[in-house]
């Protein structure tokens, strides 16, 4: 349940959450930033799609969940998987390929996962997840319980037939299961105009026969204050909602760079860049008296010796043994 | 194989045995639900699920929605988070509308997390030619499953292995599919009561025999089993093994039968090129070369979709008489 | 070509947000909304206007609801900002009073009309409800709106007979840019702006009204069902809650959803006397947490009657049939 605690004298979420919320925020942000360098200097090897820009979304949402609810994310899944509580030791091990990952470096960025946190894992394709999100679920509504799980996918996710199958399922089933789609107005390098002919994917929650909602994904209070709406509306056994969380990728589809390209104009990053939401959430804090200058910059701090620690703990770390190799392919026990 | 638990013994056609199978699951596995297409209220369309709803009730047996990727996904959610389901796919065809979830998903979760995910799922689909169900509806497609790490597929030719391998299915800690046939489903022979299982990833020596091995699985296993009297006539001994699992692949009964028969012949209803009979030709050549006196056959449905025309079917999927001359060809008769 | 220029305004954030949760609202889906254009227009078209320009949206609404516009009429393009936020809406009013509309078809809900209201104080219009929150919008069928709009295009009416201009709230904001509110002015205790809806009456201190009406949903009907004011009377109302307050009233604060608020005074407020009080709170203002009120901040409110015109369907059409307009 979503616990509306009161500040003194006021309405909305504890110092707490506020703070806590902002910690996620910065963590999944200074990850993000280290890993596209990381992945810059050859340290980590294959793709990588940066989360950095849309922190508020995952952020916002995961402040309602516990180790028991489910997730599934996306290929662009770090930041959904440090704000269910992912640690950096395993999360920059399993980039860098080392058996310390939290999948012994098996997966990589595109699957890195916990389960038991209620990770169901980064997803290489596009509308992975949500079937599978509507599968646990399902599974919750089976063993009765009230936990809920959430689908995230994006814009061009929408238009995969998986996810309106999912959707449809979890209407259908009245399952605890809400869909977030981060709207960040591009499906790979697609801007959104070009690959569907609605701006608001919420609009097609109706034809799901689900409540379909748009928030302001660069505003974690936002994120915050809908989501929490939403999942305690699944938790009580009032079915799934399409939560559109309109957002924006500061960085590629893929890698780094993210300016001075064909596909989207400088002005339009920067123009979302000065929307952005740590930044924003950050004055706001600083207004209400919720933190100071100085506890700020000792999140800051204290993330980045987090960072660094795990960046030491992951080159320091060994690789997979070749013996490895066919682990996991089958579970072997009986 | 385990004994039966039950010592009663009837005569079970393969539609009702499926039906006992699910339902000794259902009985027995508290966390186990059976989701599909016309699975609850029509009892399946094959008629393998009549009962269960009255039985099991709306939350164990489950209507879907036309949605196969929805219930794929449905099995890798539900089976990753505690639930042993068991996923009915209508036709084995329709896994081109599911492939992503069967084999992006479900078949890799595990590995890709490290080992830490489990998905105890089972798939219960309904393969091959016969009934003029034309090109989307009747083909053997287990060679795209099979090719997966990870998954496991089965391929039970009777009622007895019908029912015993979708209780160790769902028994297993993996992703199963147990890959029924539609020639089968009338075929009747004896099936004890209860609870038992037939071990995944062993084959049977159906008949034995000193001449010729005879590898088949699934429906031609019973094609197999009727050259065998016409074999006889041209003084040919053939021992039959139903493989029975193709994902893991029992070598060892095979080479096993190779080594006494120095000769092999691979049956199955897929087409030949890409077929599991390639592989399971290379792997005797791999593992028993020196014992051969032939090169292994394969006979296998011509590199063409079903076709609809009683006419053609009849002639596209291997029969007896294709068996007869790929025999004779093999010991240049 | 003699009709005169009507505008046309389509908000794609409308009846989207979270009531659709919390409250019992249903989604405004925006192929309605260009449907609801595309009606208007048939009716306008055929009343005699000619010439229209529309603020071009980010998801491109009153665009679309053009494609099939006839050649001999006039379309102007209006440009706006593509924040997906009220500021769209606030400056392309701007742009869209270059070119004079005789009126404005506004569709959204009061927020909408607000906005468009900020960035064109004395602009005439016809709000047609897309939205959460609808005192201010008018309720009629937008083929019938789009003929009232054509038949004053056309110079089959005067202004002044059927324009009636309107009550507006407004707000002076210490060292900042001041505000308005049509209907509502709210001060609550919430910190964040967050997600825009006023969630929880729990949270709220004080509302200012420019008229309370008992049938009406949302802030108006607090006051409606405790001392109702029209929008024909000069005069604002102004509601003090309270844990302890001495009025108890259950009230629809949202489509679908009741609370119960306490009363601590209501008074009716002449035009131009001036409320004042101080942060830290957030003002929400036509159903909407708008503003973030630092602590100390003066604020000051006043409610009269210099706010934008809007058009009288009813009267229009009536008026034309009588004069023979349409024969």
């Amino acid at each position: 349940m979503v616990a509306k605690k009161k500040t003194e004298n006021s309405n909305g979420p504890s110092q707490k959450i506020l703070q806590e919320l902002h910690r996620k925020m910065v963590r999944i942000r200074k990850f993000e930033e280290s890993a596209g360098k990381m992945m810059e200097d050859g340290k980590i090897p294959g793709a990588l799609h940066l989360y950095v820009g849309q922190e508020a979304v995952a952020s916002g949402v995961m402040q309602h969940l516990s180790n028991e609810d489910w997730i599934t994310s996306t290929h662009r899944g770090h930041g959904h998987l440090v704000a269910k509580g992912g640690e950096f030791k395993p999360m920059f091990a399993e980039l860098f390929g080392r058996s310390t990952g939290y999948c012994r470096g098996k997966g990589g960025s595109m699957h890195i996962s916990n389960m038991d946190l209620g990770m169901l894992g980064a997803n290489g394709i596009v509308g992975g997840g949500p079937p599978i999100a509507m599968g646990a679920a399902f599974s919750n509504k089976f063993k009765k319980n009230k936990n809920v799980s959430v689908a995230f996918f994006g814009d061009g996710a929408s238009n995969e037939g998986s996810v309106h199958e999912a959707a449809n399922m979890a209407a259908l089933y009245q399952l605890p299961c809400v869909f977030v789609c981060e709207n960040n107005g591009y499906g790979e390098y697609t801007p959104q105009a070009r690959h569907q002919a609605i701006v608001d994917v919420a609009d097609r929650a109706a034809g799901y026969g689900m409540p379909g909602v748009v928030c302001d994904g660069m505003d974690v209070m936002a994120v915050y204050e809908a989501a929490g709406e939403a999942i305690e509306r699944a938790r009580n056994g009032e079915g799934p909602t399409l939560l559109e969380c309109k957002t924006y990728r500061y960085y590629d589809h893929v890698g780094v760079r993210g300016m001075g390209l064909n596909y989207r104009s400088d002005e339009e990053v920067e123009e979302w860049k000065n929307k952005d939401a740590i930044e924003a959430f950050e004055k706001r804090l600083l207004q209400l008296g919720v933190m100071t200058k100085k506890k700020i910059e000792k999140v800051h701090s204290s993330v980045n010796q987090d960072i660094e620690e795990a960046i030491a703990f992951a080159n320091d770390s060994p690789y997979p043994l070749p013996e490895e190799l066919l682990d996991n392919v089958y579970n072997e026990e009986a | 194989m385990s004994e039966a638990e039950s010592n009663t013994v009837r005569e079970l056609p393969y539609v009702m045995a499926i039906n006992e199978g699910i339902r000794e699951v259902l009985r027995e596995q508290k966390n186990a639900f059976i989701a599909g297409e016309d699975v609850a209220i029509a009892g399946s369309v094959y008629g393998y699920c009549a009962g269960l709803l009255d039985e099991f009730g709306e939350e164990r047996v489950i209507d879907t929605p036309i949605s196969e990727k929805g219930i794929m996904g449905l099995g890798v959610g539900a089976s990753a988070t505690g639930c042993r389901p068991i996923i009915d796919l209508m036709f084995m065809d329709f896994v081109g509308e599911c492939m992503d979830e069967i084999a992006n998903q479900m078949a890799k979760m595990r590995f890709m997390f490290g080992g830490k995910a489990t998905l105890p799922v089972t798939v219960l689909t309904m393969g091959g030619a016969g009934g003029s169900l034309a090109a989307q509806h009747s083909q053997s497609l287990e060679a795209w499953l099979a090719h997966l790490p990870g998954m496991k597929v089965v391929m039970p030719s009777d009622s007895y292995d019908a029912k015993g391998m979708i209780i160790s299915a769902t028994r297993d800690n993996n992703p199963v599919f147990v890959v029924l046939n539609k020639a089968s489903l009338a075929m009747s022979m004896e099936v004890p009561e209860g609870s038992y299982e037939v071990p995944l990833g062993e084959a049977c020596v159906r008949r034995q025999g000193k001449d010729l091995t005879i590898v088949a699985f699934g429906r031609m296993v019973h094609e197999a089993m009727a050259s065998v009297d016409r074999l006889k006539e041209i003084g040919i001994d053939a021992e039959v093994i139903d493989a029975r699992s193709v994902q893991p692949f029992d070598t060892e009964t095979v080479v096993n039968s190779i080594r006494k028969t120095h000769r092999a012949l691979v049956i199955h209803e897929a087409v030949k090129f890409g077929g599991i009979g390639g592989e399971i030709a290379a792997q005797i050549q791999e593992e028993a070369f020196d014992y051969l006196d032939a090169p292994v056959m394969r006979v296998a449905a011509p590199f063409s979709p079903v076709p609809f025309s009683p006419a053609l079917e009849q002639i596209y999927i291997p029969n007896a008489d294709s068996i007869l001359t790929k025999v004779k060809e093999t010991l240049a008769m | 070509m003699d009709a005169r220029t009507i505008g046309i305004v389509a908000n794609p954030a409308s009846g989207k947000d979270v009531r659709r949760l919390v409250a019992r609202a249903s989604v405004f889906d925006n192929r309605e909304k260009c449907a609801i254009i595309r009606r208007a227009l048939v009716g306008a078209v055929n009343a005699g206007a000619r010439s229209f320009a529309y603020l071009d949206d980010s998801h491109n609404i009153a665009g679309g609801a053009f494609k099939e516009i006839g050649k001999d009429c006039e379309v102007v393009v209006v440009p706006c900002l593509k924040t997906s936020s009220a500021l769209d809406t606030i400056h392309g009013a701007r742009n869209m009073r270059e070119h004079q509309p005789v009126a404005n078809l506004i569709l959204g809900g009061d927020g909408t009309s607000r906005a468009f209201v900020k960035g064109w104080r004395d602009a005439v219009l016809l709000p047609l409800s897309t939205g959460t929150n609808n005192v201010f919008p008018v309720l009629a069928e937008a083929t019938i709106a789009g003929s009232a709009l054509g038949v004053l295009a056309a110079d089959g009416v005067n202004k002044e007979e059927v324009v009636r201009s309107v009550k507006i709230i407004d707000i002076e904001i210490e060292e900042e840019e001041g505000d308005i509110a049509l209907i509502d002015a709210v001060v609550t205790n919430d910190q964040f702006i967050g997600s825009r809806a006023l969630l929880n009456a729990g949270a709220i201190k004080k509302i200012f009204l420019t008229r309370a009406e008992p049938i009406s949903v949302g802030m108006t009907s607090v006051g409606g069902l405790v001392a109702p004011l029209s929008e024909e009377e000069d005069a604002g109302l102004y509601l003090i809650l309270d844990n302890t307050g001495s009025i108890n009233v259950t009230a629809p604060i949202a489509p679908g959803l009741y609370d119960k608020l306490s009363i601590k005074s209501v008074e009716r407020v002449k035009f131009n006397e001036t409320i004042e009080f101080k942060g830290p709170c957030v003002l929400a203002l036509d159903g909407e947490r708008e503003r973030e009120i630092q602590r100390d901040q003066k604020v000051k409110i006043r409610v009269g009657r210099e706010g934008p015109g809007v058009l009288d369907v009813e009267k229009t059409m009536e008026l034309a049939a009588s004069r023979g307009f349409f024969t």
